[in-house]
């Protein structure tokens, strides 16, 4: 993020433009993955219209890791990328670094996600899509910003 | 910027942070509330309880059900379960021994609910082998077999062998048994148990109901299920009959 383009907000704040669209991607993915962690918890149905494979998806033994559900650590790692990405919009080029690492990792366990809905289960949620088109985003980000645009 | 050190050090990016968490504690706790507090009017509506359950869902299931115990008791235990989900495995003695403690005090049923999902390539079948040791009259004891082997023939090519030495274990007619297998009578039964399943809303298994109210997963202990059937019991006795395990099973959740 070497040639940043800036908004600058009322105070005279320079916050650079792709952290905080990475920022605003990551909390899509935070309140996605809160949801499906409660309802986890509570054992409700999720309203599932446009694919279908909800239930079978997230009542399958690969919705929980050591009794815990995967939308929980989905949740904590988006909260982690959202941190990251506001401090690296904020100018600390560290984190964008350590942003990198994250969105690359995350990228990494959607596509396995995705293989074990489509070979495994055979049955897709939108919710856990959802969340793999959101950590996608976030990867393609961390990609642009650090070979396109330096 | 330009030495790799927060340009702007006056705490906003922090701020950012500490409110997007709050926010989303807040949420998830509102949503948990939210949904904890509709759930016992939605169990209540969608219970298999005679007194409080549609008539068009008391119509499905197979007929007449897998049961224990006798037929007029004023408790009802309903499971709902797959022969290859590890809970419905490790939750099996259990609920073997609570349906002998309790006897013709309880009415316990067992429904076949084999979860669609490539993990369980199996349980369909595997439901289908019980229902077919049933029309020869040793379901119990072939659904005993299935959950205490579940291990040894779940993740085995030669399945369908392991399940005819079951049979004659048990002292089946083992080529009927292949016959009902491949047959109608008995798939028609655990589709039944499905469509009853589904009529209620059964999203995981185990699932168990006591008098039509769906049992918290928590309390699917050994104490636990004894506390509230219990409470059942006594409600029974103490109240008379349909009014008693009417209102008051709102009242303890």
């Amino acid at each position: 993020m070497s040639d940043e383009e800036f908004v600058t907000d009322d105070t005279g704040n320079k916050i650079a433009k792709l952290p905080l669209a990475a920022a605003l991607v990551a909390l899509v993915g935070l309140g996605d993955a809160v949801y499906l962690t409660i309802h986890h918890y509570t054992g409700e149905k999720v309203p599932c219209s446009v694919t279908g494979g909800c239930e079978a998806v997230l009542t399958s033994a690969y919705a929980e890791i050591a009794g815990i559900p995967l939308a929980a650590f989905g949740a904590a790692a988006y909260f982690i990328a959202f941190s990251l990405a506001i401090l690296a919009a904020f100018g600390n080029r560290l984190m964008w670094k350590v942003f990198g690492v994250v969105a690359t990792l995350m990228a990494v366990f959607s596509v396995y996600l995705i293989y074990v809905q489509k070979f495994e289960i055979k049955e897709f949620c939108q919710y856990c899509l959802l969340s793999a088109a959101t950590s996608m985003t976030l990867f393609l980000i961390a990609l642009w910003s650090r070979f396109w645009r330096s | 910027m330009s030495n790799g050190k927060k340009s702007n050090n006056n705490g906003l990016p922090l701020i950012i942070i500490g409110l997007v968490l709050v926010v989303a504690v807040g949420g998830a706790w509102w949503l948990y509330n939210r949904n904890a507090t509709t759930k016992p009017k939605a169990n209540t509506n969608s219970a298999a309880n005679t007194a409080r359950t549609p008539a068009a869902i008391n119509a499905l299931g197979a007929q007449p059900p897998n049961m224990l115990g006798s037929a007029n008791a004023t408790v009802t235990v309903e499971e709902f379960a797959d022969f290859q989900c590890p809970t419905c495995g490790v939750k099996h003695p259990m609920m073997k021994q609570l349906a002998s403690f309790y006897g013709s005090r309880i009415k316990f049923i067992f429904r076949n609910y084999p979860l669609a999902i490539a993990a369980h390539d199996k349980a369909y079948e595997a439901a289908v082998a019980a229902e077919s040791a049933g029309l020869q009259g040793r379901f119990w004891e072939m659904q005993n077999l299935l959950f205490t082997n579940q291990q040894v023939w779940s993740a085995n090519p030669d399945y369908r062998k392991i399940w005819e030495g079951y049979a004659s274990q048990i002292g089946l007619d083992v080529e009927r048994f292949k016959s009902d297998m491949a047959g109608l009578n008995a798939k028609a039964r655990v589709d039944a148990d499905l469509q009853r399943g589904r009529a209620l809303n059964v999203s995981s298994t185990p699932s168990v109901y006591i008098n039509g109210m769906l049992l918290p997963f928590e309390q699917m202990t050994d104490e636990g299920m004894r506390a509230i059937i219990d409470g059942e019991l006594q409600k029974a006795q103490s109240g008379g009959t349909q009014q008693s395990s009417g209102a008051p099973t709102e009242a303890k959740k």
